[in-house]
């Protein structure tokens, strides 16, 4: 298939593309936050960390 | 955000696993880290109230220097708990520590069933 203009090298990715793998990250990421936030509550109520 | 264009930089099969690698390393450390400082979570291990070992660390460690606290000086709060008494003793270092004196079990006071 004929290269698409908007291919972007190194990479070789269209910046549509790379805007959503970037967003899948960012999501994950604030997954992995509000998991931690929760986990960190939960150790700082049932263990002596924070007295 | 202009942060998506990493993504026309490094590829994302290359980028992906680094990252989350490093987010699982560091995170791994961090609890290392932690639970090698602590010790509740050994205490919750073998079932014990949490922190209650370092409570227990605590009064042995003052052991040698209990003999140079100036117990004397410190007007010592007397409280019975379980038959024994508790002592708040001033250590050296300025911190206080609980001593609880017990009356030395003699044979006779042993009743045999």
């Amino acid at each position: 298939m004929a290269d698409d203009p908007d291919k972007v090298w190194p990479t070789g990715l269209t910046l549509k593309e790379a805007e959503e793998v970037h967003s899948y990250i960012i999501d994950g990421t604030r997954v992995f936050g509000v998991i931690a936030i929760i986990a960190h509550l939960l150790v700082a109520a049932s263990t002596p960390w924070l007295g | 955000m202009n942060n998506a264009k990493m993504w026309l930089v490094v590829k994302p099969t290359v980028g992906i696993p680094l990252f989350l690698s490093a987010v699982a390393i560091g995170s791994f450390a961090v609890h290392l880290a932690v639970l090698s400082k602590t010790n509740w979570y050994e205490d919750y291990l073998v079932g014990q109230e949490l922190g209650s070992s370092a409570q227990s660390a605590a009064l042995t460690e003052g052991g040698p220097a209990l003999a140079s606290a100036d117990v004397t000086a410190t007007p010592a709060t007397f409280a019975t708990e379980a038959g024994g008494q508790v002592v708040l003793v001033l250590m050296p270092d300025g911190t206080t520590a609980k001593a609880i004196l017990q009356t030395p079990v003699s044979l006779t006071d042993v009743q045999y069933r």
